[in-house]
């Protein structure tokens, strides 16, 4: 993927006929978390836009350029005609680096995504801002909101010098990113989200922040279903603790509950607070997840 | 009783290494490492209630438990666990083993004898009984104890080696009766009985089993461990001459009949031939073939001049499986006129001594001198009375023996008799009815018949008030005594007094073998009348020899004849006699086996048991292969490539 220049690529995380399909979607958040700033979401009644949403009695101090006057000439009182807002809505990607995303091209396969959703979020207008976050203790990779199609390459080239490496949890990944982000939207939080705390926090965040939470689990293959077998000494790769585990190929049943556990715990955290939530494979094809799995779960259209 | 145990209980203080076995393996777990993307997962299923519970617990320790079964396997082999057969570990076992003839058969064409088996099979007891005591007791004609209770197993083992067959009959009953001593100074619950099963005097029952009877109450359980046989045979069991002509000199040739019985085996048709042998030549062969259980008997005859020594000898036409009963020997004498030496005051008995052409009477007129030695005599004093009288059989005529004085004395009176022994050699065919007899023995006050038959006496005939006729025997010598003087009684003047004069002529001549002969069996060589005093030494027939001393009557007794062949007895290196020794005994030749041994009570009927596993069975090897077994599985357990390496 590093050859985007010889293959005329446009970037190495994804090929030009992804981007061209990429383009005609959008993001579909379940509720328009927008902001002030105009853009093209619209955000109910009383905008500036041409779009006519509603009639409402006159009181004094309003705007008399917005009365009716056709229906103040039939009724003889005034009436003020509303029209929507359009506002911009702010997504944030939040990509999870920590040493536990090197396995099995998960990473790569989050940046690969993250893009994709950043790619789509530029075209649709919005406002997109970046994170990727390692260790903790350290300040997050950002990229500040951006937005129109100019900002692509800024987008890739942010994500393409992404590295990964470090202990930061998501969940302190999640304060780290929500120090430095301001406004409305969706925030795609794309992670393994194997962390031993608990989700209900970091998500509470972020929808106090004002923003839709769409998190997207990247697991790799052994993590999904791990083929071990034999007496081990397993050991975690972000903190280096160890854990022995014997005849490990017996406890399989019982990791998939656990594992299940996990996810369910993940999507009912993000359901509570109108969010989505979807797993997916490092391994799985990343052009049947942008254009069949996400778009039949509506995170695309 | 247990049906395992263990010889080496001690070791179990091993079991205490699976306190650092187990320390060890939690210590020095050696796992291999793999790194994982997170443990958040593998900590929530390893705190899992159900991977925590004591059965999971257990089996993911699966290395631990195979090394934990390594080691337990290695200390239950280190104490020598047993399953517990019959004979049965920890406690005195005598082993009795059959030694007789039969025991050196074969069963089959090159194979082994029984013997050998029966070497092996003990070998297997022995080291099943250990580290119990053992007392080995051969059994041949008699018991020996070969050892005492002893568990050092060369001593038992070099006993086992010089153990022999000995061409003699069993004797169970000894053996028993040797093993009954032992348990009245030992506490012995079980006795071994290795053997073929051939005993004397099998008896068969209605529904063909073979009983041994021995008249012996047993006080311990007698394990019968029978050896398998299948052996067919052809043996001689009998081997007699006869003389045709009473009448005959030194220096003509006398005629003889020989008889030679043969015994085929009880379950086999058996052919061959047998052959007789005079002073080493050839001089009969006859065919013979003998259906199963069938007996014949094959006559030649011939004449000797002089001392002639015979041997038959059976050359059978196929497999015969004991050889040792295919050869027997016979001497026959040199034909004689009977001595006879008869006081000059009976007149009587010298005057129907005079009918027998072929006796010699003695005193006489010859100046040619007398014997040292007479074979009858015929005598008014006992022999302590006249003790320069040597002779075979002693005819006394109205004297009391010297040893019988406290037990009946004479007296003047009427004394009719009551009864006599009418199957007795002496008195056969003599009819005492109505003799009037003038002296009246009378025996003590509260003496009985068993007083006399312990002093060695046979009563032969009875009084009104005592023994009238004694007979003594002893080995070598016959003596009777008539306690009344037939002078003073009517028996000379009936038939009856020729007659008995004729059976006493006829008991001499088969005392002094010119009647009839017999062959000699194995066991002890019969009394031979020698020089007094005199050291002899008697060379057997496998180059061993033994010394022996006559006595004042000049007889040698008592030498023991175990083999098959020629003993000679020899005096200063020069030979004196020759004697031919076979097994002669159709027990032994038929092999027969019993399949019951009963002893007096008959509820302790024991059968025989061919099978081999009654003996303790060790487990040892079993667990040391176990071990070893499950150290396999361990090691490749511990070294299969467990893990999918990725990342």
């Amino acid at each position: 993927m590093n050859t985007a220049s010889s293959t005329n690529q446009l970037t190495t995380l994804l090929d030009n006929q992804a981007l061209t399909r990429l383009e005609r979607l959008r993001l579909q958040p379940n509720r328009r978390k927008t902001n002030r700033t105009q853009g093209e979401h619209a955000s109910g009644k009383g905008g500036s836009s041409t779009e006519f949403a509603d009639y409402r009695n006159y009181v004094p101090g309003d705007d008399v350029r917005f009365v009716d006057w056709n229906i103040f000439a039939r009724l003889n009182r005034p009436y003020m005609k509303l029209y929507q807002y359009e506002e911009v809505m702010h997504v944030a990607i939040l990509v999870d680096a920590s040493n536990s995303m090197k396995f099995e091209n998960k990473f790569e396969r989050a940046r690969q995504l993250a893009a994709a959703m950043g790619v789509t979020a530029l075209m649709g207008v919005e406002r997109v801002s970046a994170y990727v976050v390692g260790a903790s203790g350290e300040p997050p990779r950002v990229m500040p909101p951006s937005s129109g199609r100019a900002s692509m390459r800024r987008l890739f080239d942010f994500f393409e010098r992404a590295e990964c490496g470090g202990d930061a949890p998501i969940d302190g990944a999640v304060e780290a990113m929500l120090r430095r982000h301001r406004g409305r939207g969706m925030a795609i939080v794309i992670s393994d989200f194997l962390t031993p705390a608990s989700l209900a926090r970091p998500f509470n965040l972020l929808y106090s922040a004002g923003l839709e939470i769409f998190a997207l689990q990247v697991l790799g293959p052994t993590e999904i279903d791990p083929e071990l077998t034999g007496d081990l000494r397993l050991v975690d790769s972000e903190n280096g603790t160890t854990v022995d585990v014997s005849s490990i190929d017996e406890l399989h049943g019982i990791y998939h509950e656990h594992r299940e556990q996990l996810q369910e715990h993940v999507r009912r955290q993000s359901r509570t607070r109108n969010g989505r939530f979807l797993s997916i494979s490092s391994e799985a094809p990343l052009d049947w997840v942008l254009f069949d799995l996400l778009q039949r779960q509506g995170w695309l259209k | 009783m247990s049906w395992t145990g263990f010889l080496s209980p001690s070791w179990a203080w091993l079991f205490l290494l699976i306190i650092p076995l187990v320390i060890v393996y939690f210590l020095k777990l050696k796992r291999p490492r793999f790194e994982i993307p997170s443990l958040v997962l593998w900590h929530s299923v390893i705190n899992d209630q159900r991977v925590n519970s004591p059965f999971q617990r257990f089996r993911k320790h699966l290395l631990l438990w195979l090394q934990l079964a390594i080691l337990l396997s290695l200390i239950l082999a280190a104490m020598q666990p047993f399953l517990r057969g019959g004979p049965g570990s920890g406690n005195n076992l005598p082993i009795l083993v059959d030694c007789s003839a039969s025991m050196s058969a074969i069963d089959t064409r090159g194979g082994p004898t029984r013997m050998e088996r029966a070497k092996e099979r003990i070998t297997e007891l022995i080291d099943a009984a250990l580290p119990g005591r053992i007392c080995l007791i051969a059994v041949g004609a008699g018991a020996r104890q070969l050892t005492e209770f002893t568990n050092n197993k060369r001593i038992l083992a070099e006993a086992l080696d010089t153990l022999t067959v000995r061409d003699v009959p069993g004797n169970l009953v000894d053996g028993l009766r040797m093993a009954q001593a032992l348990a009245r100074r030992e506490t012995i619950g079980t006795v071994t009985l290795v053997s073929d099963g051939n005993f004397p005097d099998l008896q068969e029952t209605a529904d063909g089993q073979k009983i041994a009877r021995v008249d012996v109450e047993l006080p311990f359980k007698l394990q019968f461990e029978q050896l398998e046989t299948d052996a067919v045979n052809m043996g001689i069991t009998a081997f007699n001459a006869r003389r045709q002509s009473a009448a005959g000199a030194a220096n003509r040739l006398t005629p003889w009949d020989v008889f030679v019985r043969i015994n085929g085996s009880p379950n086999d048709v058996t052919s061959g031939e047998v052959l007789l042998e005079q002073d080493g030549q050839e001089v009969g062969r006859q065919p013979i073939a003998l259906e199963a259980g069938q007996s014949k008997r094959l006559v030649y005859s011939l004449q000797t001049s002089g001392v002639s020594r015979l041997t038959a000898r059976i050359v059978s036409d196929g497999f015969d499986g004991l050889s040792s009963d295919n050869t027997a020997y016979l001497e026959l004498p040199v034909s004689r006129s009977l001595l006879v030496w008869c006081d000059t005051d009976l007149q009587s008995y010298r005057h129907a001594l005079q009918v027998f052409p072929d006796v010699t009477v003695y005193p006489n007129d010859d100046a040619s001198g007398q014997p040292d030695v007479y074979d009858l005599a015929i005598t008014e004093t006992t022999k302590k009375a006249n003790p320069n009288l040597e002779a075979s059989v002693r005819l006394v005529i109205g004297a009391i023996p010297e040893d019988l004085a406290q037990l009946v004395t004479t007296r003047s009176g009427n004394s009719p008799v009551v009864d006599w022994n009418r199957s007795s050699l002496l008195l056969q065919h003599v009819n005492l009815d109505s003799i009037e007899i003038a002296d009246e023995p009378v025996r003590g006050d509260d003496v009985l018949d068993q007083n006399f038959r312990e002093a060695g006496y046979e009563i032969l005939a009875t009084g009104r008030s005592g023994p009238l006729v004694l007979a003594r025997h002893a080995p070598g010598r016959q003596a009777f005594y008539l306690l009344f003087h037939t002078d003073r009684s009517t028996l000379p003047y009936r038939v009856g007094f020729p007659v008995l004069i004729k059976n006493a002529i006829d008991i001499t001549r088969h005392a002094a073998g010119l009647a009839e002969v017999r062959g000699q069996p194995t066991r002890v060589l019969a009394p031979r009348l020698l020089d007094r005093n005199t050291t002899y030494t008697v060379a057997a027939p496998d180059s061993s020899t033994q010394t022996f001393r006559t006595g004042p009557d000049g007889l040698l007794s008592g030498v023991p004849a175990p083999r098959v062949g020629i003993y000679r007895i020899s005096e200063d290196g020069s030979e004196v006699a020759r004697v031919g020794a076979g097994v002669l005994d159709a027990g032994e030749s038929s092999l027969a086996s019993a399949d019951l041994i009963e002893p007096r009570d008959e509820e302790l009927r024991v059968s025989a048991s061919t099978t081999q596993i009654d003996t303790d069975r060790p487990l040892w090897p079993t667990l040391a292969w176990i071990a070893f077994i499950v150290l396999l599985v361990e090691w490749w357990y511990f070294q299969r490539k467990t893990i999918r390496v990725s990342g």
